[in-house]
This record gives structure tokens, C-alpha cells and sequence, in this order.
């Protein structure tokens, strides 16, 4: 298990000479910092040159895709990118301000045979200094996570925030002709297939606390909420009770799950305990109230209501019961996603004829649109850091998983092809 | 189970033959479908061309209840018609509500029988709002054949709302094909 030979992981930490720079990310018209990301040089044991190119891509895709930066062209490289000596003093960063950058990342490489390590720094280019350094150990094919988990760390030293490059994405694809579990890397790498059910898998979202997942199957033949640990590959079903037991969600402490029961005679939104156990009903309304999502702090959920004739989004306080409208616009508004900061709320719409994506205040105002094009694009849920959505779009003629900035910028195509990939969530830092 | 609709449609067409000759209406189809009025039967071996030859034929009767017993059924649930809904509707078109009163003297003919709804919906929207939304028409089924005497025992109920379309694609066609409820035998 890669989780395990991770723990090999050594992790040391350079002292913080302040922040270079203090930017919050998710501001539109920000500046993009000019970043150099070099290939790492080898500096003992012949490391396999595929090991020290994959941490390049990797990390330069993410860094790319953070919209924090402008990667400056390699190909433009001057001679201190194959410089072995990573000390601060030792970097010429004259060669650098030259090409215009202001952030740099050199590291090195060490192999003995089975074992990779790799020292990367992040380097403040125009007051000379290293703003973060980090040591990863472990065997060669998990060089890609450690690319991840330095990618993360160098948001945080230029955000004061953590990235979710080290994360999975959960969805669901029927490529086996069924409608399953999957889990795949943030870029989409390695795939891999988590439930055999044979039915119909849907709808899976990550506990907050621990590597579990809760999921809806028909596997006995009705919609029954499961959940299920990912390394020992457990599952226990949790609600089973008569009609719908569908769209759970975790509350932020992990110890309770808010999903819609139709068990009454009509879709209602309850509060349950992980074991299945019912805490609270939250609404009590001849409408459909379905597709929960919890704000931070546990105390509110975003669901979807058609009280009022069509799907909107509405709040609920699960302490009053209060609820209150939110979307205004359009005739079918669904798949609500409270943003971990807790400031936006994401959802689909159905404009014309297509769903395009939209984020919205939790009290209704600021409303702004995220998607457009051809395409239904659905199901938007948030990265942990609330930088980035993952959603489901079907623009290139089959349903597929794409990320993209908060703002609606730099949408990219994640799931391989074949069949249809949708239902996606991304997962707390792995 | 092709098979057995097609001569199905077969036995359909030569009693409509017979019963409307001279008549320029189409008869109203009991197909499911797919099964357009210009397919062949299978039995005829020639695709494209259907047989209206002027053949003799009647209905066996397995005895009982005559005319609302459908002759030579058995156990068979095909005389149990889809019904269909508007977008983000589950309410009963009249139309609908004449296609339940059919199903409801099978039923009640066939006490025996019992039957699952199924709700469907098309694939826009949330998957689990349509989940939900193919429950309410499934209900919606369930309680009108419930006010036309059939008991509750011999009916249940599920949602697939948009999982399972009987028609794939993104056309307004296929869309209205797949906002149904649909009868299965309950084993």
C-alpha cells in the first residue's frame, strides 16, 4: 500500500524566512508571479531520468493549473538550472532576474537502487533567499504524490494555505457497463476501480476524518447508502430503509451524514449518525428537499427544493429548522456544494438548454457564472482549500471530469476516455 | 423476449387488419417501443416488409373473466402499458390516466400478479433530484391504480430516476421516451 512505503517520508522542514509574497488566490485579475520550475538534477546513486522528468511534469502541472503562476520557458534556462549546489548561496539568482522570474524551484535527486529521495527548494528569486524547502522518501512510483505534496507546499509558502494537489478525486464510471466506484489522483492518474456491485454505484463523498467513503447502490436492489474504508476495502450499509436513501454528506467532524429518505412517502432530508442511526428530520415539506450540502461549520445545509413549483436552492439551519431561498434565477437550479471557506456556494443550472455551473453567497447575493459553451456541466464540488471546483461535463459527447479555478479559468479535462465519468469529489489532503 | 413482442406485434396487425378494414385510422399502438407500424414481423423473414395478408384469426380464451381477461397471458405482464410525463412533471396526463384504467382491469383481472413500478426520468438535472422525481411518478402511479381498486399489496414501488433510459441520446425524442413509469413483475 503506497500509504505505507509514504511514511518513509521524511519530511524536514527549512526555517521560514517570512513570506516572499502574501496574494490571495482566489481574487480575479490577480498577477501571475513568473515561476522557473527546473528538472531536478541527480546528485548521487543514477536516478532513472523517467523518475526525475515525472516530478517535473507533475509539478509544474500543478503549479501551472494553480493560477498562482506564469511558468517561465525552459528552453530559456541558463546555466545555474544544472547547477548541483541548492544552498541558497550558491544559487546565481542573476541568471534568473535576467529571464524575468521571481520564484524559482531547484532540487536534487538521490537513488540507491530502490529507494528515491528528493530535496526540493522554492527560492524567492529577487531577495535571494529559499522560502521552502522539503525531503521526500520513498520507492519510484510514488514519485508523482511527492510531486503533489511539494506543489501543495509551495502554495502555502506564497498563500499561507495548503494546496489539494495531494488529494484524490472519488467518481463514478460505467465503463464496465455498470455504474461503479473509482478513485483516481487530482490529474487523473492511475484509476482505480473500489466497488464491484454490478448495479448501479452512485454519488460518493469522502469522510472529512478518515480514508472512507459513503456511496448509494442498488446492490440488493434498492438505492441503500453504504459506506466503505478504501485500504481495507470494507463496506458496511448503513441506510437501508424503504424507498431513497440517497445524496449523503458528511458533516465537517465526520460524525454525522445529512442524505435525503423518502421512507415518509416523500424525499426529505434527515440527519443520521455514521452507523445509520436517525438523529434529526430537517424538512417537513410536500416538495421534493433533496441534495444536502454542509457549510463548515455543521450548523447550515444548502439542499434543492421544489417546494415552489421547480428545483432551488435553499438554506436550512438544522437548529431552527429556518429555511431560506436562495437562487433566483432560472427554472431548475440542483447539485448544491458548500465551498470549505465557507463564503460561496457552488451549483448547476439549466439555462436554455444546457446546466452551466454558477457560485453564489449562502445568503443569495453576488451571484456569478462560471461555465459556458456546449455542454451540461454538473455536480461542481470543491477542493479542500475551496482554489478549485471538479465537476462533471458531457461537452465532449460522453460524461467526463474536469477541474478548474474557482473563478471559472483554467478548465481541464481529468478522466481518461471511455465510458462516462461523473458524480465526482475530491477528497480532504490524502 | 424480442421474439415473443414481435409475433406479438404479428398477431396485433392481423386482428387490427381484420377488425379495421376500410378504416383509415391507425390503431391505437400497444407496443412498446421501438416498434414502429413499418417492422416487420420476425415470423415473415423479411425485414421491412410486414404481412397483412388476410389470414383467419382468433383469440384463444384461457376461460374466466371474457372480456377483460387478455386472451392467452398467463403470467405475462406485457399488456402492462408505459406511461409517460411532462419535464420535471409527475403528474398524470389523461392520456396516462386512460392507459392506467387499461393496466387496472389487467390487474384486477390477475390478482395474482403482482407488479413494480418503476419511475424514470431523463437524464437532465440532478441525478438525485431525478432519483427522487421518478419516485413521485412511480407514486403517482400507485395511488391512481390504488383509487381504481387495485390493492396496495399487489403494487410496489422504485425510483431509477435518470440511471436506467430506455432510449439513449440527448434528443427531445429519447428525453420523452424516458420520462416514464413502467410495470415489472415482482418475483
Amino acid at each position: 500500500m503506497r500509504f505505507f512505503l509514504l511514511c518513509l517520508f521524511t519530511l524536514i522542514l527549512f526555517p521560514l524566512s517570512g513570506f516572499g509574497f502574501q496574494i490571495e488566490v482566489r481574487s480575479p485579475g490577480q498577477q501571475a508571479i513568473p515561476l522557473a520550475v527546473t528538472t531536478f538534477v541527480p546528485l548521487e546513486g543514477n536516478p532513472p531520468a523517467e523518475v526525475i522528468r515525472e516530478f517535473h511534469e507533475v509539478l509544474s502541472g500543478d503549479l501551472d493549473f494553480s493560477g498562482l503562476f506564469r511558468l517561465v520557458d525552459p528552453d530559456a534556462f541558463l546555466s545555474d538550472a544544472g547547477r548541483v549546489g541548492l544552498e541558497s548561496g550558491q544559487v546565481d539568482f542573476d541568471q534568473w532576474r535576467i529571464l524575468g522570474a521571481q520564484a524559482l524551484i531547484k532540487g536534487g535527486v538521490f537513488f540507491n537502487g530502490s529507494q528515491v529521495t528528493v530535496e526540493a527548494r522554492l527560492y524567492d528569486v529577487l531577495r535571494r533567499r529559499l522560502l521552502t524547502g522539503q525531503r521526500y522518501s520513498g520507492a519510484a512510483g510514488d514519485v508523482r504524490t511527492m510531486a503533489h505534496a511539494f506543489a501543495d507546499q509551495v502554495l502555502k509558502a506564497m498563500t499561507g494555505e495548503l494546496g489539494p494537489f495531494k488529494a484524490k478525486i472519488a467518481f463514478i464510471s460505467d465503463k464496465t457497463g455498470r455504474k461503479e466506484l473509482y478513485l483516481m489522483d487530482v490529474d487523473g492518474h492511475a484509476p482505480a476501480q473500489l466497488t464491484d456491485h454490478r448495479a448501479i454505484v452512485l454519488n460518493p463523498d469522502f469522510s472529512p476524518r478518515s480514508k472512507e467513503l459513503i456511496f448509494t447502490s442498488y446492490k440488493t436492489g434498492n438505492p441503500d447508502l453504504y459506506r466503505k474504508e478504501i485500504y481495507t476495502g470494507r463496506e458496511a450499509r448503513i441506510s437501508s430503509r424503504k424507498g431513497l436513501n440517497i445524496a449523503g454528506r458528511y458533516r465537517g467532524d465526520g460524525r454525522a451524514v445529512a442524505l435525503a429518505l423518502s421512507q415518509d412517502g416523500n424525499s426529505e432530508i434527515y440527519l443520521i449518525g455514521t452507523g445509520g442511526d436517525i438523529h434529526k428530520r430537517l424538512t417537513r415539506n410536500w416538495g421534493i428537499d433533496v441534495d444536502p450540502s454542509w457549510n463548515p461549520d455543521g450548523d447550515k445545509i444548502a439542499f434543492v427544493s421544489d417546494r415552489l413549483g421547480n428545483p432551488h436552492i435553499f438554506v436550512l439551519d438544522i437548529f431552527s429548522l429556518e429555511e431560506r431561498r436562495i437562487s433566483f434565477g432560472g427554472k431548475y437550479n440542483a447539485t448544491p456544494a458548500w465551498s470549505p471557506q465557507g463564503d460561496r456556494i457552488a451549483f448547476s443550472r439549466l439555462e436554455g438548454r444546457t446546466f452551466d455551473i454558477y457560485t453564489v453567497r449562502p445568503d443569495g447575493s453576488d451571484e456569478r457564472r462560471l461555465t459556458f459553451g456546449a455542454g451540461n456541466k454538473e455536480h461542481p464540488r470543491w477542493s479542500p482549500d475551496g482554489r478549485f471546483l471538479v465537476y462533471s461535463s458531457d461537452e465532449s459527447g460522453k460524461k467526463a471530469i474536469y477541474i478548474m479555478r474557482a473563478d471559472g479559468s483554467g478548465r481541464q479535462r481529468i478522466s481518461s476516455p471511455g465510458g462516462n465519468c461523473l458524480h465526482p469529489a475530491w477528497s480532504p489532503r490524502w | 423476449m424480442k421474439k415473443r413482442s414481435a409475433m406479438r406485434l404479428f398477431l396485433v396487425l392481423a386482428v387490427s387488419v381484420l377488425l379495421c378494414v376500410g378504416c383509415a385510422k391507425k390503431p391505437a399502438s400497444t407496443m412498446e417501443e421501438g416498434y414502429g407500424s413499418g417492422e416487420a414481423a420476425a415470423g415473415s423473414g423479411e425485414l421491412g416488409t410486414p404481412s397483412y395478408g388476410a389470414i383467419d384469426e382468433s383469440a384463444i380464451g384461457e376461460g374466466g373473466a371474457g372480456a377483460d381477461k387478455i386472451p392467452g397471458m398467463g403470467d405475462d405482464i406485457s399488456a402492462l402499458e408505459r406511461v409517460y410525463f411532462e419535464f420535471d412533471q409527475y403528474t398524470l396526463t389523461a392520456e396516462a390516466r386512460d392507459i392506467l384504467a387499461r393496466n387496472a382491469r389487467f390487474l384486477q383481472a390477475n390478482p395474482g400478479i403482482k407488479v413494480i413500478i418503476e419511475g424514470h426520468c431523463d437524464e437532465r438535472g440532478s441525478d438525485e433530484y431525478n432519483l427522487a422525481l421518478g419516485e413521485r411518478r412511480s407514486r403517482a402511479v400507485q395511488s391512481y391504480l390504488t383509487s381504481l381498486g387495485i390493492p396496495p399489496s399487489q403494487m410496489s414501488i422504485i425510483s431509477y430516476g435518470e440511471e436506467l433510459p430506455l432510449e439513449p441520446g440527448s434528443s427531445e425524442e429519447a428525453w420523452a421516451k424516458n420520462r416514464r413509469a413502467e410495470f415489472k413483475q415482482a418475483r
